[in-house]
């Protein structure tokens, strides 16, 4: 993390309205129809939920830091706004991400090695010609016009750890559920403090049951709990500052009220999230794998 | 900011006021947090991007090469629209043999200068692509020389108030970093570029980085040598902000003396002259010093007592005695002991007489040598000189 949020690239050029992001799909939809209705991929988090698995099989075995992770999904993101993906190969673009992505936040790979790992998982899809790789980093640092700093939730929630405070649990499933977010469209449309609330506040009401690791996801912890449905009672209680939740739960609504964060927002945020938990039980690694490798032999994309 | 994406990266690029630093991101409960004009936002048009690059590219023309360096060949360039206007265009060099990727150094300096924008840290103005892969960035033009050169031109008379105006200028061009997390990592005079209004501007972000999340650790092989505080000698993997300080009170002693502090032959030599210096660092007067990787003990024979005021008075004459007090504060033989940048901005040195010179009457080169030179090293080099430093490597293999 540096430079300041507010006078950030990241705010100033790279947050967008749902209405305006819906637009930019549209018009890319638009110039491509044929490929459109010749190729059809799953729903956006979905391909995203399958994204963030093949980042973290190549993160594997390079020990990457969470956040490089984090940083690549949020560059396929912004890139995608200006590409449309069956223009693409994915498996390349997301190669690139990632290697630009470690260097962006202090662990940098070696060009080689990337590309070794990357041909190691898909080796359909991955020439071992480095310069493609050092190409499609170019393309990706102009497509985002060399604004490359991303801002995280992360530290937020560091952060405010001891000032609420949270629980080790609490702020591992929050951890989880920042890194989740990156599987919907919610680091395009909101600051990272918001998410890092909605974050807090998803792991304060749906308490959890037990305790879950930093690397993974909460969607085990949350789809249960939100299928009981007695957390979704508690959320409502949140957007009434008056609520009678649990005393726990009713410090951090007076918290959150002192705080002038945009509660509406908050709230869009959790609505997200739990919508990408009930998407994700449609989630088929297999079909995702077969669309895409469809799509990118049949285009010669990998060319 | 306007509605254009783009308006930000146009020559005349806004400064921010030093005090929207008040609002950090990481602080969820700040006000603005509430205000996100997200129609402001994006106008961006994806069938735009390559035409807009075009378009950024044609408003330049290149003109002459000004310097060539390992990394980048720098060119005086103008804008197509007014003549008058100059830029300096530093072109990145690619390995033509093989595609290794940018390098960390084109990285961060595009990385950190997109982000930051103050009058003393020189300005990127825009970032545009050629066919041949080459990133090229449309930088401030700093025709004025740097402050290496007003040290070693004999022909210069200068005197503490002009000192006190260049150290101003860079205190707050490092403090703006430090607030804003990033650590510059390379402060030298002949990164210290002078503006045609003679304003001082922190240049070359090639080694910058962020301010590591806690317990990650961070290389030592940064800051060229004779600015290189000790606990990077001693091959501390965790450090602050207070490295850079460290370098400023290089800097400034430099500026007072005109030859380099303490110039060792090698990182050994550095730190012993360092020892001879200031003083021998112990546990006493910094606790922890002996579990650094490199540490070294010496001798109980050889230790030399830590230098109290009356040493730095001497040294630094012309500074006086607030002078050498500032100067102390910025020397500490223990990071946590030496000050912050902007407990250096809030030294009373500032407030006495003598006044810092005006930008218009500060002293000048005639015939400055060119901006290129300086611009197309690789940070930590130095380019001159009897002893001749050898680059630090920043390899990929180098953990964090």
């Amino acid at each position: 993390m540096a430079a300041n949020y507010w006078a950030s690239t990241q705010r100033r050029h790279w947050l967008f309205s749902r209405e305006r992001l819906a637009d930019i799909r549209e018009k890319l939809r638009e110039q491509d129809k044929v490929s459109h209705s010749q190729f059809p991929l799953p729903d956006q988090r979905l391909l995203n939920i399958y994204c963030n698995q093949q980042l973290i099989k190549l993160g594997k075995r390079m020990s990457t830091r969470q956040q490089a992770i984090a940083t690549a999904q949020v560059y396929l993101k912004r890139f995608y706004t200006k590409n449309e993906i069956r223009q693409t190969n994915p498996y390349l673009v997301l190669t690139t991400a990632f290697y630009l992505a470690c260097k962006m936040e202090e662990c940098p790979q070696h060009i080689r090695f990337v590309v070794g790992e990357a041909r190691g998982l898909w080796p359909e899809f991955i020439t071992p010609d480095v310069a493609k790789l050092g190409e499609c980093e170019f393309a990706l640092i102009s497509e985002m016009s060399s604004q490359l700093i991303v801002h995280h939730p992360y530290r937020t929630l560091t952060e405010l750890q001891d000032e609420l405070p949270l629980s080790s649990d609490e702020v591992a499933l929050a951890w989880s559920v920042i890194n989740d977010h990156y599987l919907t469209d919610l680091p395009l449309l909101h600051p990272p403090h918001v998410i890092a609330i909605m974050a807090i506040i998803i792991s304060v009401v749906f308490k959890p049951a037990h305790s879950s690791n930093f690397g993974g996801s909460a969607q085990s912890t949350l789809s249960g709990a939100m299928r009981d449905g007695s957390g979704m009672n508690m959320l409502a209680a949140l957007s009434d500052k008056t609520g009678h939740g649990p005393p726990r739960i009713q410090k951090l609504v007076l918290w959150l009220a002192e705080s002038e964060v945009d509660i509406k927002a908050v709230i869009e945020c959790t609505q997200e999230l739990l919508s990408l938990y009930e998407v994700w039980e449609q989630y088929s690694e297999k079909n995702c794998k077969e669309l895409i490798g469809r799509m990118v032999k049949t285009k010669n994309l990998d060319k | 900011m306007a509605a254009s994406p783009f308006a930000s990266r146009s020559p005349s690029v806004a400064v921010a006021s030093p005090n929207t630093l008040r609002l950090r991101a990481t602080a969820a409960q700040d006000s603005a947090g509430g205000v996100l004009a997200s129609k402001s936002v994006s106008n961006t048009d994806q069938e735009l991007t390559e035409q807009l690059n075009d378009d950024v590219r044609h408003k330049y023309i290149k003109d002459k090469k000004l310097g060539e360096g390992t990394y980048a060949v720098v060119f005086l360039g103008h804008l197509r629209d007014d003549p008058s206007s100059f830029v300096a265009i530093k072109k990145v060099k690619v390995n033509a043999e093989y595609k290794d990727g940018l390098t960390m150094d084109a990285i961060r300096e595009v990385k950190y200068l997109q982000e930051l924008s103050h009058p003393n840290i020189i300005a990127l103005h825009d970032v545009f692509s050629s066919k041949d892969q080459n990133l090229s960035l449309v930088l401030e033009f700093l025709p004025r020389g740097d402050l290496e050169m007003l040290i070693k031109d004999g022909d210069i008379q200068y005197g503490v108030a002009d000192v006190k105006a260049w150290m101003g200028m860079l205190a707050r061009g490092v403090w703006f970093c430090h607030e804003n997390f990033v650590l510059h990592r390379d402060i030298k005079p002949n990164n210290l570029l002078i503006a045609s209004d003679g304003e001082v501007k922190l240049a070359d972000f090639g080694l910058a980085r962020s301010f590591a999340d806690p317990y990650l650790n961070m290389t030592h092989q940064v800051i060229t040598r004779w600015y290189r505080p000790p606990e990077l000698l001693y091959g501390a993997r965790q450090y602050s902000g207070a490295v850079d300080v460290w370098s400023m009170g290089m800097v400034f002693a430099e500026l007072l003396l005109r030859v380099p502090f303490v110039a060792g032959n090698t990182d050994l030599d550095q730190l012993s002259k360092i020892c001879e210096a200031f003083g021998t660092p112990t546990e006493e007067n910094w606790p922890g010093v002996t579990q650094l990787p490199n540490y070294i003990p010496t001798d109980r024979t050889q230790l030399v007592p830590v230098q109290g005021r009356d040493f730095f008075l001497r040294q630094f004459p012309t500074a006086g005695p607030v002078g050498a007090d500032l100067m102390m504060s910025m020397c500490a033989l223990d990071p946590r002991k030496r000050h912050t940048a902007l407990q250096v901005l809030r030294h009373n040195w500032w407030m006495i007489d003598p006044q810092p010179t005006r930008n218009e009457d500060l002293p000048r080169k005639s015939g400055a040598k060119k901006m290129g030179e300086d611009m197309g090293r690789r940070g930590g080099e130095i380019d001159d000189g009897p002893f001749k430093n050898a680059a630090r490597q920043l390899d990929f293999g180098a953990k964090k």
